[in-house]
Order: C-alpha cells, then structure tokens, then sequence
C-alpha cells in the first residue's frame, strides 16, 4: 500500500488515508474535525483512527495543530465541526465517562511539585475512580513501570527533568486507558530518559494499548510509530507507514564519491552499473542515484575506483524529514 | 463527590506542605493574641487597681475583698503606680502608706489616697473601691462593737462570720453605664484578641492561598483533571471546599491555640464553630474569585494579604469595634469581619446562642454565597485558560 496524500481540494479532508476506513475495533476514530480559534483555524478536517495495540504518530513542527488535535481527543475542548468517538463512544467536554478510556500525558509537566511522586499518583487515581488496595496495587505497578518505584517518597520538585516526564507518563497509565495519548513527552529530557520513555511506549504498545503519540522528532515516530500521519497547520497532509511515507517522495537513494581523478569517465563508468538511475558530475564530486543503494554499491565503488582514487563515499537515503520537507516546503523544525 | 473530596484534600495537604506558612499559619497568629492581650489588658475588665504596701494586713484585706470583686489587684509602688495610671494601664491606685497600714493595724481611723485614672473603666473601678473599704470599715466596726461588749476577738470574729452565712451581706453590682465599659465587661483583652485574629488569618490564610489556584491552571493540573471522568462541577467544588477547609483548619487552629494557651474563652463553643465555619465559607468565596480573576501567584497572593488587612481593620480586627467612631462603625457593616467580630462578641461575652446571632449568621451566609457564587462562575470560565 501506498501512503495517500490529502487533497488541498475542500471537502475532501474527510477521506483523510489516516482513517481510510474506520472499523468497530478502532479504539479512536476522528472525523473531519475542525477548531476554530479566532480567525485562525488550529484544526482542519482532521480525520484518522487508531486500533488496539498500535502507535499512531502525529509528526509536525509547534503550531501544527497536534496539541489542539489531542486536547479535543482528550474532551478537553469541543470541535467546531467534526466527530470523535473513543471506545465506540462519542468524546465531548461533557461526556465526563467517556473520559475513563483515555490516559493523557500533557506537555507540560502537569504535576504538583510540592508533592511526594506517590501523593501525585495517589491523587490522579482517585480522581480515576480507583480506592483502596486496587488504588495502592496500581500506584505500586506503574512505578515500576516508569521506574520510580525507589523515589516515590521524594518530592516531585527534587526529581531531574527526565524523572518528571516519566512520572507525567506514570500518571495517565493509573487506570489502564484504552487509549494513551502522549503529546511531545520527551520535550527537555536527556537520552537517558528519553530512551527509557521510548522503551516503556514500546513496552505498553506490545501489551495492547492504543497509542497517539506527537512529536517533532522525526526519530521517535519512526522507531515508535506503526502509522504516522505528517500535519502541518491544521492539516494532516500525508498519513501511513514510514516506508509508505517516503515512496510520496519518488525519489532513490543517493551515492555521493568524492576524490581525485577523471570525474567524467568515473560518472560514466558508474552509471552503466545495474541498478544505477543516473550518477552526475558536480564540482568535485560524482552523485549516483539508485533505487536500492546499499545492495549497488560495491558495484558502483568498483567502477569508480578505476577512474578515481576515492576520498569518501557516503549514501543518503530519504526519511521522514525529507517527506515532511517535500510535503509542506519547510522544515520539521522550523 | 469522591472527586470533590480529592481536590480539597490534596488542597489542604499543598497548604501543610509550604514551609512559607509554618510561620503565618501556626506561630504568627498567637503572637498577635499576645501582643492585642497586652495592650487591652489580661485580666477581668471589672477595674484594674495597683495597690501599695500590699504585704501589710490592710493591703492584704483590701487585695482579697476586691478580687472577691472580679477586680484584678497589683502590687505596685506610688511612683509606678503614677506612671502607669498615666499610661493608661491600670484604673485606680490605691496609695497605702506604711503609717496607714500601722493604724490599720491598731483599729485607729485611716485615710486612704486613690487615685483614679482617666480610661473608660477608671470610675466603675474607683466605686468598686470605695465599696471594698466600706466594706473593710463596716467589718472592723461589727468587730470593735463584739470586743467592746466583752467578746473575745476569735470568738469575736466567729460569731461575726456565723451571722454573714446566716444573714448575707447586701450584693452591690456596679453598672458602668459607659458603653464601651459594658461591651467589654466580663472578658479579658486576650478573649478580645483571639477573636479578632481568628477573622484575621482565617481570611489572610484562605486568600494567600489563591495562589495555588493559579499555580494548579497555569502548571496544567487542573486541565488534566478534566480529563480524568471529573465534571468541571465537581472541579469548581473541590477547589471551593479546599479553600474552605484551610480557612476552617487555620481558624480552629487559632481557637484551640488561644484557649490552651491564653485561656481564651469562647462562650458557647458549638456555636462560636458555627460562626467560624460560615465566616470561612466567606473567606473561601473571596480566595476563588481572586485565584479565578488573577493569572499571576505573587499578584493573587499580593492582593489576598492586602485585602485581608483592610478587610480586617475596618472590620475592628486590629483595633475594637467598640472603640471605632459611628461613620467607622457604620463602613464594618460592610464588611464580613464587622460581622464575624460582632457575632463571636455575642457568643463570647454573653454566651449566645443561635438564635441570638441569627442576624450575623445570615449576613454572614449572604456574604458567602455571594462569594462562592461569583467565585464558582469565574472559576469556571477561568477553566478554559487552564486549557
């Protein structure tokens, strides 16, 4: 299957390839939604649907539209226009039960800091309904899970950056959410934590639960996410798989050769190599497009070799980031 | 209401932790007690008097027959007791002098020097005095008049204390008809205090900690309880009762502190909590609508303190009610501490009831639901910055 890219044409958002075709597993399906702030439109027609047990991406630059996308998912904020339904039931700001399947895991460290990580813990999960030894069981399990179990005493306020971020995950996973939503949970943690958060979505993923992450590391959601769609203000502009993603790009992987030599006649001798699109000459250098780059190199060093005394040799494959680029001419970043 | 009680419990649990309010909550209070007891006087407002040559058997009498009295007795001497009565600190002196106290002695006529002061009590004081040695004058008397007709002075003194059990003396109850005299009589300067700080940090506690309102909408907390299964209903009320429950907390901390310490008195106990839980429902309304309207800690908390200040001393929290002038008077009604001091001045001083003080109550519960209204439609709209 190929990654769809959504059509600018109006009306037309609703057959967004994030949902292509929502069934009764779907732990979320979004439909056509749209938010209105102002003049600005922060979500537009924003369609997609996760099943159990996978990770959705939502990869944009800040502004995007991901955080108002998940707080409207989260019944925090009601959609000018548009649906959603979570667990077969439809989220509003007032639907307060429907609130039970879903763990959210703001950006922002929302925690009370002048409380001991078990108190914090303890508090959101009586909000959650939990009493009693249900309650204790719980708090004791997801602090093994994030691995605070040995600081659970502390205050919140002397935990490093990235203790907090997993205690904010520890928290929206008390009441075993069908559906967990991590908005940008590695922002300001060092590589340490942000390795141990990526493992324990993985871990939670493998379990079953459903998964919407959003992030503007391009690395998380391609080693998390089964699906990614790539939104840019408002819109959800491409959605599938990585690889799918990347085939929107038509483009092969490159060969770059530097060193010294005849340029030319290496750039012809290459380009006769089986799986070679064309190799060209640029300053100093010999650029060889390929299909599969990695399985056609030994040939393509080979024939250049003859030619040339090679200095460097160097193969860049698309990725999301250039996706991402070719889709919204900018970068992820930006 | 699980959710409810969670939001106020871990409300009242963020107030313990502040190390900032140790000071404030739990040491700050009762020095004012202490410092508002020293200036109106710890003892019975039945009159102060300073007393010299208070070791001689005359002092000794007249010291024993005005405390009989409720009338609080210093030893002092002439020169101290210049000094103080100028001050203000005592109501009468009564200058003994050592030949007075020798004649005394011998049953020979006394003349004794008081000395009135010029403070609201000085002249009830001065007559309770002058009652106590007319008392003194009528005993010795009664005694001359045994021995003289031959009784011995023990039997003398025992027939005369026989016929007081059996005929008992006339009672005289000196009425001030000074206003202010009246309204204090009965209770000591540190029942007046404890009162007035009472209102005081109950208000001053609940509205400084508006601030962890903000701090709960601004950090994101609050968004991430609505997205638990809580109703914004049951947000509003949890917070509401949370910032109650630190007001009542903070005031009953006061109350117990003051009767333990100082032993305050504070007349019908149920009903002087009765008070202090409608006053708090007040203070938690005001803390709302500050931490709803506000979106910066140190402005919520700049505000609650100045505003609990003002609110208090026109409240005659700082300075008695019934010392203030009529337009001041006039401007307490207005306030909730106007009415908080009056009612716990009811229920201290005259052991009111209920019904009694149902006036104060039901002001007192229009100024809190007012305030938790308005409190609970800011708080409200102040949800959707939280998110």
């Amino acid at each position: 299957m190929v990654a769809d890219r959504v059509s600018d044409e109006p009306g037309t958002a609703t057959s967004s390839p994030a949902a292509p075709t929502p069934s009764e597993q779907d732990v979320l399906v979004v439909t056509d939604v749209e938010r209105r702030f102002g003049d600005l439109k922060a979500v537009d027609g924003v369609s997609l649907s996760i099943r159990p047990g996978e990770t959705f991406g939502l990869l944009g630059p800040n502004g995007a539209g991901k955080t108002t996308t998940i707080t409207m998912i989260a019944g925090l904020l009601a959609p000018d226009r548009g649906t959603i339904e979570v667990a077969g039931e439809r989220m509003h700001p007032s639907a307060v039960a429907v609130k039970r399947h879903i763990g959210l895991v703001p950006q922002d460290l929302a925690l009370y800091p002048d409380l001991k990580g078990r108190e914090n813990l303890r508090y959101f999960a009586r909000l959650q309904g939990l009493r009693g030894a249900d309650l204790k069981h719980r708090v004791d399990e997801v602090l093994e899970v994030v691995g605070l179990a040995d600081r659970a005493k502390d205050p919140v306020k002397e935990y490093s950056g990235g203790m907090k971020r997993r205690l904010n995950i520890a928290v929206g996973l008390l009441h075993r959410p069908s559906l967990l939503i991590l908005d940008e949970p590695t922002v300001g943690v060092d590589p340490q934590s942000r390795n141990a958060i990526l493992e324990s979505v993985e871990a939670l993923a493998g379990e079953g639960m459903a998964v919407l992450y959003t992030t503007h590391y391009m690395e998380e959601a391609e080693r998390l996410c089964d699906r990614i769609a790539i939104i840019d203000t408002g819109r959800i502009q491409a959605a599938g798989t990585r690889s799918e993603l990347i085939r929107l790009l038509g483009s092969s992987d490159q060969v770059r050769l530097s060193g010294t030599g005849d340029l030319r006649a290496a750039s012809s001798a290459v380009a006769q190599v089986r799986g070679v699109e064309r190799a060209d000459v640029t300053d100093s250098e010999v650029l060889v497009t390929a299909a599969d780059a990695p399985a056609a190199l030994a040939a393509i060093v080979t024939a250049a070799s003859t030619h040339l005394e090679l200095a460097d040799v160097e193969i860049t494959r698309p990725d999301l980031e250039q996706v991402f680029l070719h889709l919204t001419g900018k970068a992820l970043r930006d | 209401m699980r959710a409810v009680g969670a939001i106020a419990g871990v409300e009242l649990r963020r107030f313990l932790r502040d190390r900032s309010n140790i000071f404030f909550t739990f040491i700050f209070p009762l020095l004012l007690v202490v410092v508002i007891g020293a200036q109106f006087g710890g003892g019975a407002s039945n009159g102060r008097v300073l007393l010299t040559e208070a070791q001689s058997s005359f002092g000794e009498d007249l010291r024993a027959t005005l405390t009989a009295a409720d009338v609080t007795v210093d030893a002092s001497t002439a020169d101290a007791a210049a000094e103080t009565l100028a001050r203000g600190r005592a109501d009468v002196a009564i200058v003994l002098t050592a030949e007075d106290a020798a004649a005394y002695e011998a049953g020979e006529p006394v003349r004794v020097e008081v000395i009135q002061a010029s403070t609201n009590g000085a002249q009830t004081a001065a007559q309770r005095v002058q009652t106590a040695l007319s008392e003194l004058a009528t005993t010795r008397a009664q005694l001359a008049a045994l021995t003289g007709a031959g009784a011995a002075p023990d039997v003398a003194s025992q027939a005369l204390a026989a016929a007081e059990e059996e005929v008992p003396p006339l009672q005289v109850d000196v009425v001030d008809v000074n206003e202010i005299s009246q309204a204090f009589a009965g209770v000591t300067g540190f029942d007046v205090g404890a009162a007035s700080q009472v209102l005081l940090f109950v208000f001053m506690a609940a509205l400084a900690g508006s601030g962890t309102l903000i701090d709960a909408r601004r950090n994101g907390v609050i968004a991430r309880t609505l997205a638990a299964p809580v109703g914004t209903g049951s947000v509003v009320a949890g917070q509401a009762l949370g910032r109650w429950t630190i007001a009542v907390f903070q005031g009953a901390y006061v109350m117990a502190g003051t009767s333990l310490l100082f032993g305050v008195t504070w007349g019908n106990l149920p009903v002087a909590l009765l008070v202090l839980a409608v006053f708090a429902a007040v203070a938690a309304g005001f803390a709302m609508v500050i931490g709803s309207l506000l979106d910066n800690e140190g402005a919520a908390t700049g505000l609650g303190v100045g505003l609990s200040l003002v609110l208090a001393a026109l409240g005659g929290c700082m300075f008695p009610q019934e010392l203030f002038p009529d337009a001041l008077r006039t401007v307490s009604s207005f306030t909730p501490h106007g009415w908080g001091y009056r009612a716990f001045a009811e229920v201290q001083r005259h052991d009111a009831g209920v019904a009694e003080i149902l006036p104060h109550l039901g002001v007192l519960a229009a100024f809190a639901v007012g305030a938790l209204l308005l409190g609970s439609l800011l708080l409200r709209r102040s949800l959707g910055r939280a998110i």
